[in-house]
């Protein structure tokens, strides 16, 4: 049960309130409401296993936010169920959130004007954390997060990625089972993401933590994610290994040509390759394109050489941004179709 | 859970700690304020020396001594939780495993004890030392005050938390806080004695909680009221605080599966 989550068809209506416009409207108004109803979370399912770490993307307003404030036992879900670490968040908030840690990234959860170790005693009595194991957590954290340098400074004063660490280590000072990050890495600078990396994938490994995460650096999935599930307009539209969406979706390999000197590119000019695409970057380098499907790049790589003198070959992979972000610009419909 | 509610008044008192100098200039306002007061009452007591049953010294005493208590249940929790419901910080408070009305009222005890010592404790000194404010009507009555003061605090935490929480329902806020920031000093009799009331509104007043939050206390300081009439008060303050605590329980509950945060 610790660190399981199970989603069934989860929904999140938000009402809105229509303004209408001018002084007219405004008068209206004060009478007369029209709400619009807005599916922000529209019929999700999921199951995530312990120790799993799930990366969870989307663009801006595709709702992750808001399941993940379902999850978290924040917000009330308008209907489906949720359990987690046996518990159904919302209704059993208090004892679920017990078995739970939550950073939200554009937050903290920290006391902003004083000393950051007067949270962490507070957190201590929170959670009723043994002194003994207080003390052991402290100083894991130091260890990797070196956060024995900020512990008496008031939050206000640290800078983004000190303070990402110290709400990083109160989330985990009870050491939950079960933890949500909502875009845990934004604003940091490369070092400071690195550090919180490493420091989640310890903990993943050490404690067997589940850890769902949002973001929208796409290396934080790769880095940390064997398993990522793309939301957008409220629907899940991928639920998988990275590998395999980008097999689904990488339908293009690209092959790149340094060849010996010109005599050899007069030679590979006159080649006669079926079903690729030529493109010269510069006298001596070509890039052949073509589809997955037509023929493999071993096949190609020996046609070439056998034919011409070669002295580099690269073969260029496709970049996950490149291939998330056809799957939020071609919307819902066909992205789907690229999954079936 | 009573040691969690005090780790959050610890967090309260050195929260307020942070903003000690704001409280420096806290002693002068409240200073004003009482000098005001003195001023306008002296004016009407020269022409009556009883009016509405008080002598000038005991109606002094009981400016003074209200704006000092004042300086210490007053809580801004209602204004706080507002803000913290619009700008979706509520978030922090509800992944935590602790009641959110006992963190909000917890903390305010905490800024509450900080008042206490850095300016109620000024100002008593000061206004002591430039008016003349007579002493509690007898020990006893003194010990009685302070169990009543201690019921003022609690009931200005449990009203505060009932109006923050209304700000998951309401876009803006201000013009409630405001209505009840002036009902308050108004009702609690720390403008005018409750007794100079138009019979209306006195009749008003009884059937709220207003009046227990600062005329019982000064009526149980300056004595006026009976022994029996203070056991009446105090029992009558005491369901009020429940209630008031309970309604907040059950208000918080139904309004946070309103709450909708947005981004972020």
């Amino acid at each position: 049960m610790q660190g399981c989550v199970e989603v069934s068809d989860l929904v999140k209506h938000f009402r809105s309130f229509e303004r209408k416009e001018g002084l007219w409207g405004a008068l209206q108004n004060l009478f007369v409401r029209e709400y619009k109803t807005v599916a922000a979370v529209d019929g999700i399912s999921f199951t995530i296993q312990r120790g799993e770490m799930v990366g969870y993307i989307g663009p801006n307003g595709a709702g992750k936010s808001t399941s993940i404030k379902m999850l978290a036992g924040i917000l009330s879900p308008t209907s489906g169920t949720v359990r987690a670490n046996g518990f159904e968040p919302f209704r059993e908030r208090a004892r679920y959130t017990r078995t739970i840690g939550a950073v939200f990234g554009q937050r903290t959860q920290l006391w902003w004007d004083i000393a950051v170790v007067e949270s962490f005693r507070l957190l201590k009595r929170i959670y009723r954390v043994s002194d003994a194991d207080y003390a052991a957590r402290m100083k894991e954290f130091d260890e990797v997060l070196e956060l024995g340098r900020y512990l008496h400074m008031p939050v206000r004063k640290l800078s983004l990625g000190e303070r990402m660490r110290c709400d990083m280590a109160a989330a985990l000072l009870h050491n939950p089972p079960l933890l949500f990050l909502d875009e845990p890495t934004i604003g940091l600078d490369i070092v400071a993401k690195e550090n919180i990396r490493a420091f989640l994938k310890r903990v993943n490994r050490q404690y067997g933590t589940t850890v769902l995460l949002t973001t929208h650096d796409l290396s934080d999935i790769e880095e940390l994610c064997p398993r990522l599930m793309i939301i957008d307009h409220g629907r899940l539209l991928f639920d998988g290994g990275l590998a395999e969406l980008k097999r689904q979706l990488w339908s293009e390999t690209t092959v790149r040509f340094d060849l010996k000197d010109r005599d050899q590119a007069l030679i590979f000019e006159s080649l006669e390759i079926p079903g690729v695409r030529r493109e010269k970057l510069s006298d001596l380098s070509y890039r052949l394109s073509f589809h997955r499907d037509s023929r493999t790049a071993a096949d190609l790589i020996r046609q070439v050489v056998t034919a011409v003198d070669v002295l580099d070959i690269s073969i260029e992979e496709q970049s996950i941004e490149d291939v998330v972000s056809r799957i939020y610009q071609g919307g819902l419909s066909e992205a789907v179709r690229c999954l079936r | 859970m009573p040691s969690v509610a005090l780790a959050f008044a610890r967090i309260g008192f050195m929260n307020m700690l942070a903003f000690r100098l704001r409280y420096y200039t806290g002693v002068l306002t409240y200073f004003i304020n009482v000098s005001v007061y003195y001023f306008i009452w002296r004016a009407i007591f020269q022409a009556d020396p009883n009016f509405a049953g008080f002598t000038f010294p005991q109606i002094t005493t009981y400016v003074a001594v209200g704006w000092i208590i004042r300086s210490m249940y007053f809580n801004n929790i209602d204004t706080e939780m507002a803000s913290d419901i619009l700008e979706g910080k509520i978030t922090m408070a509800l992944i935590k495993p602790v009641s959110v009305q006992l963190s909000y009222v917890a903390r305010s005890a905490g800024e509450s004890v900080f008042r206490l010592g850095m300016l109620s404790a000024p100002t008593a000194v000061v206004l002591a030392l430039i008016f003349p404010v007579l002493p509690p009507a007898s020990l006893a009555h003194l010990a009685v005050f302070l169990v009543s003061l201690a019921g003022s605090v609690l009931l200005v935490a449990a009203l505060n938390f009932i109006v923050g929480s209304c700000a998951v329902r309401l876009t803006s806020i201000l013009g409630l806080l405001r209505a009840k920031f002036w009902i308050q000093d108004l009702l609690s009799g720390v403008l005018v004695p409750i007794t100079l009331f138009p019979a209306p509104l006195r009749e008003v007043s009884r059937l709220l909680p207003f009046e227990h939050i600062g005329f019982t206390p000064l009526m149980i300081y300056l004595g006026k009221i009976s022994w029996s009439e203070i056991a009446t008060a105090l029992a009558v303050e005491a369901l009020w605080i429940v209630g008031l605590f309970a309604f907040g329980a059950w208000f918080w509950r139904v309004m946070s599966r309103q709450i909708t945060v947005h981004g972020g």
